[in-house]
């Protein structure tokens, strides 16, 4: 039984960290139809500034303030330079051009930083362990599902309650149509792409502590972040959401029960659900 | 513009004599170059003529690359035993990833390839007592093309085996998009749900052109494992698989002989660049943005545009 808390607890803090990736991308995706290939890079450079904050201010708690809005303004300023000018064309040409800008961040990160993994620690408020009713479980992970769960929330209330929401939703079911009505177009997609790199790059700030900040850790959380939205449905928060608890669940209890095969088993559930929903289980058909 | 027998006819001739004329480390190049046109062109079968973006199209090299390594070192067949078995068991594994990615279309299609390439990717990396996990497989050797037959092992006898192969290659993946296979093919690019309203499944010609390409990849990976003596984790990597797609954009897609020019392009590029920079990856990101925006149509696409208009 003590055994199945923590086990739960485990799954909520992988899903909180994949829903922070995955919420970006499948936003991304459904405002600006491209598939982001540097998402992963940008949830990569939160982690290292995450690393450098914390390096230079000695506390962990400004990293979480300061990283987001400086990973965004970088994502905003790369969309309007780059990304903008190719909208019309088809999405392979997209994802090609994230994927060579994925390769120009990840290289720079390895020329600043060096290649050795860089462990960040976890505020003092936030380390050791805390007692759950006989079982003794890490605050730090505890946090995370606590931050997963808020900024779940928070992004679901701002785009069903707000009118910036509303203007964001509509951009998403029909672009051409929110033009005519009179929303700036480009400038939801540039603050949309923003936001979405800030989010990437929460999750790499809120991660750094856990996994600490590596090279290659872009492209691990952009597969499993893919996995993610298949089986969720690219362009809805709610399909992030499902799709981040399944995957945390299938890695965490595979890790747990079949640790030299707990890649497949996210596959294998990845498979049976496409095999009856081809388009995620919240997605639509194109 | 020349006309393109002829232009085919001087390539032909080129790839013969060049064994004459360059040097030895110019001559392993050139190989080097041909077995990234073979992939890069196996590729654009699916993405150039079918419109189904595989971003994950070098598990299939490295599933070739391993199964000709393996033959090579612990059967010790002859050279194109080793070819065989890379290509079948490319194609073998292509058949159940393709039967599901298939199921997808557009970038759903992009994302699935990916993750099976990425845990094809994880496989090889963990399967120590197979694949030597990340030290991958190392000594190679170069066997002859047959037992009593001429040896493979000067670099001018396995860069004409690499040739044949690629020029082979080339004359069957025409023969495929030529065909009425192949039409149909390009009607589902063209647009698929038309193609399905005409009474007829997309899904089979997907499969069928997904396995073939893997096929094709797999020869190309079957080749390059011989050629440079290992087989390692690497070549199976996201990076490769985006490199691929980028080769054949930059060569021009949906031509098979664009992207075999677009993969020898890209990897001079990369030869170029890293004689002089340690952090080459920087540059070719930039290169591929200022390519994705200034030269959609690629060196035979831009070519075919200026030769339309002068």
């Amino acid at each position: 039984m003590a055994n199945l808390l923590e086990q739960l607890l485990n799954a909520l803090a992988l899903a909180g960290l994949l829903f922070l990736v995955s919420a970006g991308l499948s936003l991304v995706f459904g405002i600006l139809r491209v598939v982001n290939f540097a998402h992963g890079v940008f949830y990569m450079l939160g982690a290292y500034l995450g690393f450098t904050t914390v390096a230079l201010s000695g506390w962990f708690w400004p990293a979480l303030v300061v990283v987001p809005p400086v990973v965004g303004v970088l994502g905003a300023l790369l969309e309007s330079s780059t990304l903008r000018f190719i909208y019309r064309r088809p999405p392979i040409y997209q994802l090609l051009l994230t994927f060579g800008l994925a390769l120009i961040l990840e290289e720079s990160i390895r020329v600043l930083y060096g290649p050795t993994a860089k462990g960040v620690e976890p505020p003092p408020l936030l380390q050791g362990a805390i007692d759950l009713g006989g079982v003794l479980y890490p605050r730090y992970r505890l946090f995370l599902v606590v931050l997963g769960c808020t900024v779940g929330v928070a992004v679901w209330l701002f785009l069903s309650r707000t009118r910036a929401g509303l203007v964001i939703r509509a951009v998403a079911q029909n672009s051409e149509m929110a033009d005519c009505l009179g929303a700036d177009v480009a400038r939801v997609r540039t603050l949309v792409f923003g936001a979405a790199c800030a989010l990437a790059g929460l999750g790499g700030v809120a991660a750094a502590p856990m996994t600490t900040a590596y090279l290659g850790m872009g492209i691990n959380v952009i597969v499993d972040a893919f996995v993610v939205v298949v089986i969720g449905g690219l362009g809805s928060i709610g399909g992030s959401m499902a799709g981040s608890l399944i995957v945390g669940a299938a890695q965490t209890w595979g890790a747990f029960y079949l640790p030299e095969t707990a890649m497949v088993i996210m596959y294998a559930v990845m498979g049976a659900i496409l095999v009856f929903r081809p388009w995620g289980l919240f997605g639509e058909e194109e | 513009m020349i006309p393109s027998r002829l232009s085919a006819l001087a390539a032909l001739v080129a790839l013969a004599v060049v064994p004459w004329v360059l040097a030895r480390h110019q001559l392993s190049l050139l190989t080097d170059l041909l077995i990234a046109g073979l992939f890069a062109m196996s590729l654009d079968l699916i993405m150039g003529y079918t419109g189904m973006v595989s971003f994950g199209h070098a598990a299939y090299f490295g599933l070739g690359a391993y199964a000709s390594a393996l033959v090579l070192l612990h059967f010790a067949q002859p050279v194109p035993v080793a070819l065989l078995a890379g290509a079948l068991l490319a194609g073998a594994v292509a058949v159940p990833v393709g039967w599901f990615s298939t199921r997808a279309t557009g970038i759903y299609f992009a994302m699935l390839t990916l993750a099976f390439a990425q845990f094809l990717y994880t496989v090889a990396y963990k399967w120590r007592d197979l694949t030597g996990g990340s030290d991958g497989i190392a000594g190679v050797p170069k066997t002859p093309l047959f037992w009593g037959g001429p040896s493979l092992a000067s670099s001018r006898a396995f860069y004409f085996l690499v040739a044949a192969c690629v020029v082979l290659s080339l004359f069957v993946c025409r023969a495929v998009v030529r065909s009425p296979f192949g039409r149909a093919l390009q009607a589902i690019r063209e647009n698929e749900r038309r193609f399905t309203s005409l009474g007829r499944d997309p899904r089979p010609f997907k499969l069928v052109v997904f396995v073939i390409a893997a096929v094709f990849a797999g020869l190309a990976g079957a080749l390059f494992a011989p050629f440079r003596g290992f087989a390692s984790p690497e070549v199976m990597f996201w990076v490769f698989s985006g490199q691929g797609l980028m080769m054949v954009i930059m060569g021009g897609i949906g031509t098979l002989v664009g992207p075999v020019l677009g993969a020898m392009l890209f990897i001079l590029i990369q030869e170029v660049l890293s004689s002089y920079t340690e952090h080459w990856m920087i540059f070719t990101g930039v290169v591929f943005v200022l390519i994705v925006i200034f030269l959609p149509g690629g060196l035979v696409g831009t070519a075919r545009r200026l030769g339309a208009r002068g």
